[in-house]
């Protein structure tokens, strides 16, 4: 969420990022700046966002300060804590099973993020150049996955998978009878076939982001793209991506993060198996919390979880500030 | 104006003594009792324990329980914070081993039950080698020594199930099963050459990881000491797991894997799912928990289904994976302990209570409980049981010897059938998993 804020807000606070601590007289304000509420006072502002914010402190970053003070002890989640220090640190950054798990989180990144916005933007270049009869319907549809509780897309892929399930079984009616595999208790196929799921749930929200971003992009430039001569791909290059920019950037953030936290799909389809083949950071933090009885642990593994997502939601940001300027 | 105050006064005091009666007979005050048990397959142990339950309301009255059913996962992984804060169940289920009665003895959230077990001659109900699933130090450190801290409703061992009308297709007769390991497994080689291709000789589910876990343990008790087993598992030192039995065992499941014993989509279908394909004809046997006897005895009917362990090795004493179900404990923090210690005595061991869990094909854990004559499914079932009991060849359940024990087996038992690691490697491995525990013991 935060993550919208900051791309879309992005624009207007470029022009004074420290607008909410100065406190100007009204009038003077409102001569300087774009976009502020006329007869806004400066700090009450604040009053504004204070239930909002009271929420943020209490239920976001309470609980996380507090699984950082966790990670610094041996704890097992009832009898009295022991303080180890950053212990719990040097032995994550030499757990295998935690390397493991956050590999697969890079290729699942290639599933939930990469792929599901090359193909919404794929799908957006064809919508802006023919019109698609039934679009709004098809739009609907394929925003769908996006509704549905993650417990309920991982019953309904499992069966999809099921070594009986439709999906072999199309296998067999196309002629390609020597693929058919359980797919999910296969050493080799279980991560990506979590991809794949990945991939369906997210690419409609792309979609969606690139379809309302498009209607943002004046025609006139097209007009004049197609007066130049240019064909559908140097169009989508140099009219619709740049267009595109700000959502494309707000997509990447929002699916990059889904991968990386993702727990509900993998818990109920595969719980990180077989072996280890499709552990994650979450879900290897699940087991030692509340298998191994290890919460200083586990809370460790959840900072690093947290730290990996700042830094990957920071890093594109950046790139995405800077190519605005 | 007097006297309107007088009728006035009138009406006030008969309203008064109206309330007063009624919050003196609405007084009485209820006792409500809150119990959690993952006991939730019906057919199975919930409906035994919602009828046991209403029936000791009648026989109490003011006392209301209140039975909450969660699945197995979710209740194990709640339950001691449950308890911890003061607001959870009054008599709850756990699970033997490190993971979570370690835990609830050590966090002293749950009582010792020496004073009941006295009181209701539980002492009764099991073997006296049984009791050391449910015995613990304070400290929550020694296991199968130390006061009682559990008591479980019933009986649960990992037996074969066999189609007999396969069997005998296979030229072979179901009513002489083969009586030594070796036998058995001579009889696995003749069912696969005989079989057609696609259909395995045992079907197995193995998605939730147990499967192989439970499956393992009658070729393990073939090739190793039952007692070496349990030794193991209570952390007498130096018990391990990297023995030569183990491994020779170890490698008997992987040839079962090689030899296409096993259907090959075992880690991607569920346990449970398992033994309802084997109950819709797929396979000739089923090697799982005899609590899902009802689930193959509805599919392929009683009288088609044959109940054995497997067969004892050289040393010939029958052995299998299995114990008691999981252990009821009564909460530290409750406010009414003997009523809930009465309610385990009622739902464990009143002859009511025997003959309802066998009416659902359950074992009842009481040993001095006999199974119905006219049901001679069920008597497979119980003397299978018993005859691994008698024969002291209990193997307990091997996750309990460490909070990472499951997952480590789960783990490594799926890569062993995969052939992507080594009887060698994997018993090392889940030592060193026992050992990495056993130097927080200590």
């Amino acid at each position: 969420m935060s993550a919208v804020e900051a791309a879309d807000g992005a624009r207007p606070d470029h022009d004074d990022p420290s607008a909410p601590r100065q406190e100007p007289t009204p009038r003077r304000q409102r001569k300087r700046r774009r976009g502020r509420a006329p007869g806004d006072p400066g700090n009450i502002g604040w009053l504004y966002v204070l239930p909002g914010l009271l929420f943020y402190v209490l239920f976001t970053l309470a609980p996380l300060l507090h699984t950082v003070y966790y990670s610094l002890f041996s704890w097992d989640g009832l009898t009295a804590k022991t303080w180890v220090g950053l212990a719990n640190y040097s032995e994550a950054i030499r757990d295998h099973i935690l390397l493991i798990a956050f590999a697969h989180s890079a290729i699942l990144i290639v599933f939930y993020a990469v792929v599901p916005v090359m193909v919404g933007l794929l799908l957006t270049a064809a919508l802006t150049r023919t019109a698609i009869r039934g679009f709004r319907f098809f739009r609907t549809t394929l925003f769908l996955p996006q509704l549905i509780a993650g417990v309920v897309i991982a019953q309904a892929w499992t069966w999809v998978y099921d070594a009986q399930g439709p999906f072999n079984r199309f296998l067999e009616l196309v002629g390609l009878g020597s693929f058919v595999r359980p797919w999910l208790g296969d050493f080799t196929w279980a991560l990506p076939s979590i991809g794949v799921i990945g991939t369906w749930v997210t690419f409609g929200l792309c979609m969606v982001l690139f379809v309302a971003g498009v209607q943002k992009i004046p025609l006139e430039l097209y007009d004049a793209a197609r007066v130049d001569g240019a064909g559908a791909v140097r169009e989508f290059f140099a009219v619709t991506l740049p267009g595109l920019r700000n959502e494309v950037l707000v997509a990447f953030v929002l699916t990059t993060i889904n991968a990386l936290r993702n727990f509900d799909v993998i818990y109920n389809t595969t719980a990180g198996g077989p072996g280890n083949t499709t552990i994650v950071p979450s879900m290897y933090m699940y087991q030692n919390a509340f298998l191994f009885n290890r919460v200083g642990y586990a809370a460790a593994i959840a900072t690093l979880l947290a730290i990996a997502i700042f830094i990957l939601a920071g890093i594109m940001l950046r790139i995405g500030d800077r190519a605005e300027d | 104006m007097r006297r309107r105050l007088t009728g006035f006064t009138f009406i006030v005091a008969v309203v008064l003594v109206a309330v007063g009666v009624g919050v003196s007979y609405g007084g009485q005050k209820t006792t409500t009792l809150t119990m959690w048990s993952y006991d939730n397959q019906d057919p199975g142990l919930e409906p035994v324990l919602k009828q046991l339950s209403k029936e000791f309301e009648a026989s109490h009255p003011g006392v209301k329980i209140n039975i909450v059913f969660k699945d197995f996962n979710s209740l194990v992984g709640t339950v001691p914070r449950a308890l911890a804060s003061g607001n959870g169940p009054d008599v709850t289920e756990g699970n033997e081993g490190y993971q979570t009665d370690a835990q609830l003895v050590k966090a002293k959230l749950i009582l010792p039950l020496t004073k009941y077990v006295t009181k209701y001659k539980w002492d009764k109900l099991y073997a006296p080698s049984t009791w050391g699933m449910f015995r613990w130090t304070a400290d929550g450190k020694s296991f199968g020594k130390g006061p009682i801290w559990g008591l479980a409703q019933t009986g649960q061992n990992v037996v074969v199930f066999y189609n007999k009308k396969k069997i005998q297709q296979a030229g072979l007769n179901p009513n002489k099963m083969p009586q030594t390991y070796a036998g058995f497994e001579k009889m696995l080689a003749t069912l696969r050459a005989k079989l057609p291709t696609g259909d395995p000789v045992i079907e197995a589910g193995n998605k939730e990881g147990y499967g192989f876990i439970h499956m393992f343990g009658g070729i393990w008790g073939a090739s190793v000491k039952p007692s070496a087993v349990r030794n193991w598992i209570y952390h007498v030192p130096g018990s391990s797991y990297n023995t030569p039995g183990t491994i020779a065992a170890l490698s008997r499941l992987q040839a079962w894997g090689k030899n296409g014993y096993l259907n090959d989509d075992f880690n991607a279908v569920g346990n449970d799912a398992s033994a309802g394909l084997f109950a819709k004809g797929k396979g000739a046997m089923w090697i799982g928990g005899d609590w899902d006897s009802t689930i193959i005895k509805t599919g392929l009917g009683a009288g088609n289904v044959g109940v054995m362990p497997v067969p004892p090795g050289p040393s010939g004493q029958w052995a299998s994976i299995g114990g008691l179900s999981g252990s009821w404990h009564i909460s530290a923090k409750t406010k009414y302990p003997d009523l809930g210690a009465e309610w385990l005595n009622y739902v464990i061991t009143s002859t009511r209570a025997k003959s309802l869990m066998f009416g659902q094909q359950q074992l009842p854990a009481d040993r001095s409980a006999k199974p119905p004559t006219n049901d001679p499914y069920l008597t497979q079932d119980y003397n299978a049981f018993s005859k691994v009991a008698n024969a002291d060849g209990l193997l307990l359940y091997t996750d309990w010897a460490s909070p990472s024990m499951y997952t480590t087996l789960q783990n490594q038992f799926q890569n062993l059938l995969a052939g992507r690691t080594t009887p060698q490697a994997m018993a090392k491995a889940v030592q060193d998993d026992w050992a990495k525990f056993d130097k927080t013991l200590h």
